[in-house]
């Protein structure tokens, strides 16, 4: 791959620019479907571009904060995790841009990293609103990852192989939500918990603490990180539903399963309420984790012809 | 740079930019001794039956996040510090909306021994909606007045800048 086809593949199609509005486009669907299951109207298409526009011509403020360098980098970064994980994922149907063996990891990692960067954002700043909130941030991070990690290792058990090609191509043949419906449920939360979308959303806690970790966030770097959290959005959902769904092969089978995982997705959001971070942490741990490790054991039992 | 205000990008720029504006509205609401009436009706205007959020208005928790200050209630003597911190938190540009008749003058707490005034003795208010309390109604119309006035192209509603002065001295 030459430089420039790298460059246009890494900024404007699939992912930078194409990416960046599907992610807003994704934003406003899960916003409006949870205004209408509330009953409510709902944003306007445009709302997140709207916003965001907004958020990028406004003055941002420097609080008094620790390291000035960490303040204005770490949203940046985040920002180029999401960006990066979109290249190894089959974005709107097409092949990945780039495809190593084991590039499953790679992906979950850097799709950690806006967590991370939230937690070292909130620890950053002075206020004990963003301190709580990163702790919060911190403390889920562990209770997720593990069973989201063991969730989407049962598909790549199944196919025999780490490369997320590889799985989605296996995975045209193999529903894995019918054969490892334990799994897709708990890949569903743990991306629901990656997002800190609500029952999860315990590290941005509005009516506790303030806006959690970004509480100090104003202008620019707000804006910043909330591109990387609607990237985030539907890399995580191209992930799961390449996975489980059958694979993505096409415009039209992209859209129709990713939309469906959203919708799924919204359902919980507006069924559940939040819970404690003490509750979260127990959930994962006694259920989630549990069940997904019996499930990995089935998997491997199968593949060996035991079962 | 040297930039001139009549290129075409200069121009694009800036309309994209009131645009976003007007179509991103994200509230912060600050209770500054109000009895709770007003800030229910600000909790009805949020609610499914006249949902704001059509407008792109949003509540947010965070001063550093928001574009405009909804401010109910007269200004306790305990609550100006407080609200003076919290318009310095947000940032540029910003707007306040003084909702209900005791933010507007004071109201029915007028001379009370603890209360200092009305809000835009404080800071400098851009939108008064008078009413005890407000209808939802009344906070919408007042807000998309707000709009309204920027979308002509106005600076901001007159202020009172030697209120500010007196208010911050
Ligand atoms: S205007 Fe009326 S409802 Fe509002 S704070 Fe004053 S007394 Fe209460």
């Amino acid at each position: 791959m030459n430089t420039l086809t790298s460059f246009f593949s890494l900024l404007i199609f699939p992912a930078g620019l194409t990416l960046l509005l599907a992610g807003m486009f994704y934003d406003w669907f899960d916003r409006k479907l949870v205004a209408r299951f509330q009953n409510r109207v709902g944003p306007r298409w445009f709302q997140p571009i709207a916003d965001v526009i907004k958020l990028f011509a406004k003055e941002q403020i420097t609080p008094g904060i620790k390291n000035p360098a960490l303040f204005f980098g770490l949203p940046i970064v985040a920002l180029s995790g999401a960006l990066a994980a979109a290249l190894y994922v089959p974005l709107l149907g097409f092949a990945p841009v780039h495809s190593f063996p084991g590039d499953l990891i790679v992906t979950i990692y850097l799709l950690s990293l806006l967590t991370i960067c939230m937690g070292l954002a909130g620890w950053n700043t002075s206020s004990r609103f963003s301190l709580i909130g990163a702790t919060r941030a911190l403390t889920q991070v562990f209770a997720y990852e593990a069973p989201f990690l063991l969730a989407l290792l049962g598909p790549a058990m199944a196919a025999g192989s780490w490369q997320i090609d590889v799985i989605n191509d296996y995975a045209r043949d193999h529903w894995f939500a019918i054969s490892q419906p334990v799994g897709f449920i708990i890949a569903l939360i743990g991306l629901m918990g990656k997002l800190e979308l609500p029952p999860f959303d315990a590290p941005e806690a509005e009516t506790e603490i303030v806006a959690g970790a970004l509480t100090e966030y104003s202008g620019r770097g707000l804006a910043i990180f909330r591109i990387a959290k609607a990237l985030e959005l539907v890399v995580g959902i191209t992930l799961v539903s390449a996975f489980y769904l059958g694979g993505l092969q096409g415009v039209v089978p992209f859209f129709v399963k990713t939309l469906a995982v959203l919708f799924l997705m919204t359902i919980f959001q507006v069924l559940l309420t939040r819970l404690r971070i003490d509750q979260t942490v127990g959930l994962w741990w006694r259920f989630g984790t549990i069940l997904v490790l019996a499930q990995l054991l089935i998997t491997i039992l199968w593949k060996g012809g035991l079962l | 740079m040297n930039i001139n205000n009549n290129q075409l990008w200069v121009k694009v720029i800036k309309k994209v930019r009131a645009w976003a504006r007007l179509n991103s509205i994200w509230a912060v609401h600050f209770n500054s001794g109000s009895c709770n009436g007003c800030d229910i009706e600000i909790l009805a205007t949020l609610t499914p039956r006249y949902d704001v959020e059509r407008f792109g208005i949003k509540l947010e928790g965070s001063p550093r996040h928001a574009d405009i200050l909804i401010v109910t209630g007269p200004v306790t003597r305990q609550a100006r510090e407080r609200l003076l911190r919290t318009y310095e938190q947000m940032p540029e540009p910003k707007f306040v909306v003084s909702v209900g008749s005791c933010s507007v003058s004071g109201g029915v707490f007028h001379g009370c021994y603890n209360v200092g005034g009305s809000v835009d003795e404080v800071i400098p208010v851009d939108v008064f909606i008078p009413g005890c309390p407000p209808r939802p109604e009344a906070i919408i119309d007042g807000i998309i007045q707000l709009l309204t006035h920027l979308k002509d192209g106005n600076p901001r509603p007159a202020r009172k800048e030697q209120i500010i002065e007196r208010g911050v001295a």
